[in-house]
């Protein structure tokens, strides 16, 4: 019998749908699927975490669906039916959208009394925060609805918010133009897509975010229609349907100027830019595309960074106009993730796009089972980042937290599959017996996934294996304030190699690892596969 | 309980690192699994091939007839020379795999309406060249004339090797008895178990084995299993097929 030999796989690469099989030959450490994991930036691919309701689970505004999410000030506003709201805690909620508000601000009970300013057609919603001289900043909100007038709110205070001040009023753009996006750029609310004027932008005065009459401010037509607007760096990126253009120069009236970055290519949804690893991001017709900016002006460069998962961005093309996206970086975690999914669908038919940028580029893996309505990601008043999501129910969650999905409240397995490419081992045509996998993991608690092996993809000529469970116990580290007495195991590896039998034989194999419970999130850094060659027929 | 199909496959499967079969998935075996299925039945084959008159492969229990010899008894018909083998067997394929030629016994005991003295003898094998030469012509002159035919003391293998002659064609009823083997069936179901004792199932497994490599392309394992096989049948040889005891006699005298 020939030696046993070894073959080592370091993971890496993300999901690739693109790759024909044979392709997918040389890259081993790739994946075809990669379901609720997430390409780790320290190396591997880690499951997700679940999420977690925010607070006691109070919903803002009953079962309205929740339209858009801010990390402001020390809490998170949320925009759910007619009404924008702010909690601290997510146990109660307090309505912002409150008219004739003092312009030298409400305290609490004054505030509260008001009467509301109703966001009639509420849609999906877009924020801005102008920073300016306040503790957390002035945050401007307009809504695709384009049914009222961009929303103004400022508080001010710390502490509970019966001890705060709050200012509250509508910003009058221009007659009755309510424009569905809103940015600020250099000292100036920019806001655009009033259904009532698609191809338009207003900037507002300089330093003067609330009013579109003083001094600096202006309007400009375009060709296209606007679906999204994006600040970066000293340009403004107006992002069309079938174009993108820039926006320079806009506090020098004499040479301001919109210019054409593209006439070819524009963006599917607002909701899909964001700006991310010193570019912006955005989701094209022909898939995810960076508008990366350079050191010399004028100098662009568009690319399609999502060619590996191009099946997954035909799938949703196909059905783009009953999408709905939203979008969040994850900056501790290099990443940016695309929820979409259409009204009616179940929360866990819900689908998303994680892009985790590495050394090498983007890589990519899919979400199932979170319905993010509205996402959002944000530095607290304390400098913590902390991230939210909302669904169509009402709710609103910790986002990327937890061993479990949680809607509703209803704690539900997290279903996680990678699967890789078939390996060769080299040689296509000699047929393998498979001995041993030793799976190189990170628990980051008891975990317990599960490990199967299909040869020749998966044929039905062959005999497949039956599914074989691993076993890694949560390691006591020291020093981690996680490792408890009666949990954790002392001496227990903190990466250990997993090894588990194998059986069978073929000319080429596939492993997948999946686990579908609540248990603790994982890292697959890598495979060692002992195996025997022999001949060529089999 | 004697090792079955199941049994065996799969202990040819553990050995070779393959994914085993249950009772569920025996039927519907493909791949590697089912050539191993396969190959147990070349090697049992092979096995009564390289050995036929392995006890096991015997055709019936022996002393069905007690006293008498044999497993197998035919009863002659005056006037009639050829008698099949095995009774009701239409074709070479389902007649007995082998017949011990040296053991034929002849014999009017339990013959209906024969008294003492009775007439017991072994019957001498005879060939056919032998007979053709020196007994044909005579017993069948005396079929198409007197018909006194006589007590049988030769047994002949017909050339098809389908039926026994006797010589003298029989001057009346006789039971003759002798030692028959059958053709192994194959195994099929997966409850089916093999008719080696189990101490023996490694014969079976060694010899698959030795296709199973060879199809891998393992040829040097082919030979190891190989070895396993020879040295299992010698040993099977041995104890099933000669197993008298060694008994030396002198009869010289010393003075």
């Amino acid at each position: 019998m020939a030696a046993a030999q070894p073959y080592s796989v370091s993971l890496q690469g993300g999901l690739d749908k693109a790759s024909t099989t044979l392709e997918l030959l040389k890259t081993p450490g790739t994946a075809t699927k990669l379901v609720n994991f997430e390409v780790s930036t320290q190396g591997g691919y880690r499951r997700i975490n679940g999420y977690s309701q925010f607070g006691d689970g109070t919903r803002p505004n009953s079962s309205n669906d929740i339209e858009g999410l801010k990390v402001y000030a020390d809490g998170v506003v949320a925009c759910s039916g007619t009404n924008i709201y702010f909690s601290l805690d997510g146990d109660s909620w307090l309505q912002l959208n409150k008219g004739s508000v003092s312009g030298s601000g409400d305290n609490y009970s004054t505030f509260t009394g008001r009467t509301a300013v109703t966001r009639t057609s509420q849609s999906k919603a877009h924020f801005a925060v102008f920073e300016g001289d306040s503790i957390y900043g002035e945050l401007i909100v307009t809504d695709e609805g384009s049914g009222a007038k961009p929303f103004y709110f400022k508080m001010t205070g710390t502490g509970v918010l019966t001890g705060r001040t709050y200012f509250a009023k509508e910003i009058t753009v221009s007659g009755t133009h309510y424009p569905k996006f809103c940015v600020i750029h250099d000292k100036h609310l920019v806001v655009a897509g009033a259904a009532t004027a698609l191809n338009t932008i207003f900037y507002s005065g300089t330093s003067d975010i609330d009013d579109f009459t003083s001094s600096g401010s202006g309007s400009i037509v375009l060709d296209d229609q606007v679906v999204g607007l994006k600040s970066f760096r000293n340009e403004l990126f107006i992002f069309c349907r079938n174009s993108i253009y820039k926006l320079q120069n806009i506090n020098d009236a004499s040479n301001i100027a919109i210019v054409p970055v593209t006439k070819n290519v524009g963006c599917v949804d607002g909701k899909t830019i964001q700006e991310f690893g010193g570019d912006l991001i955005f989701l094209a017709p022909d898939g995810f595309r960076t508008v990366a900016g350079t050191a010399r002006i004028g100098d662009i460069e568009l690319g399609v960074i999502s060619k590996k998962i191009q099946p997954v961005i035909d799938s949703i093309m196909s059905n783009v106009n009953n999408l709905e996206f939203s979008s969040v970086v994850l900056r501790k975690k290099s990443q940016y993730r695309c929820y979409y999914s259409q009204d009616g669908t179940a929360t866990g038919a819900s689908e998303g796009i994680i892009g985790t940028l590495t050394s090498r580029g983007f890589e990519w893996s899919q979400i199932e089972g979170i319905q993010a309505a509205a996402v959002t990601s944000g530095f607290l008043y304390n400098g913590l980042e902390d991230t939210f999501h909302g669904d169509r129910d009402g709710y609103v969650y910790n986002h990327d937290t937890g061993n479990d999905f949680n809607p509703a409240g209803t704690a539900t397995n997290i279903s996680a599959i990678y699967e890789s490419p078939d390996f060769d081992y080299g040689d296509f045509g000699t047929l393998k017996t498979l001995e041993y996998i030793k799976i190189s993991l990170f628990p980051e608690g008891a975990c317990e996934p599960s490990v199967r092996t299909r040869f020749d993809y998966d044929s039905t000529d062959r005999t497949q294996p039956t599914d074989a469970s691993i076993v890694a116990s949560k390691p006591s580290i020291f020093g981690n304030s996680d490792a408890l007495f009666g949990t954790s195991i002392f001496g227990a590896q903190e990466q250990p190699l997993v090894r588990t039998t194998l059986t069978g034989s073929g000319f080429s194999n596939l492993f997948k690892i999946f686990s579908d419970d609540r248990k603790a999130p994982y890292t697959i850094n890598g495979l060692y596969v002992s195996y025997r060659p022999s001949g060529r027929q089999g | 309980m004697a090792t079955t199909y199941l049994n065996l496959t799969n202990e040819v499967l553990r050995e070779i690192n393959e994914i085993q079969l249950t009772s569920g998935t025996f039927a519907g075996a493909i791949g590697i699994q089912a050539f191993v299925k396969e190959a147990i039945n070349r090697s049992l084959f092979d096995i009564a091939n390289e050995e036929p008159q392995l006890p096991f492969f015997a055709a019936a229990a022996s002393g069905g007839t007690d006293p008498f010899y044999g497993n197998v008894t035919v009863a002659s018909v005056a006037g009639q020379r050829w008698y099949t083998l095995k009774s009701g067997s239409s074709s070479i394929t389902t007649d007995y795999s082998s017949i011990d030629w040296d053991d034929f016994y002849l014999t009017t005991i339990n013959v209906s309406g024969e008294s003492a003295p009775f007439v017991s003898r072994s019957l001498h094998y005879l060939g056919l060249t032998d007979w053709r030469r020196h007994l044909r012509d005579s017993e069948n002159a005396d079929d198409a004339d007197t018909q006194a035919y006589g007590e049988p003391r030769y047994v002949l293998r017909s050339p098809d090797h389908r039926k026994f002659g006797l010589s003298p064609i029989p001057d009346k009823v006789y039971n003759v008895h002798f030692y028959a083997y059958s053709t192994p069936t194959a195994l099929s179901s997966h409850s089916d178990a093999m008719v080696l004792p189990d101490q023996y199932g490694p014969v079976i497994t060694a010899k698959t084995r030795y296709y199973v490599h060879q199809f891998k392309e393992q040829l040097q394992q082919a030979a190891f299993a190989m070895d396993d096989y020879k040295k299992g049948m010698r040993h099977m040889k041995n104890n099933l097929v000669n197993p008298d005891p060694v008994r030396m006699t002198d009869d010289r005298t010393y003075f």
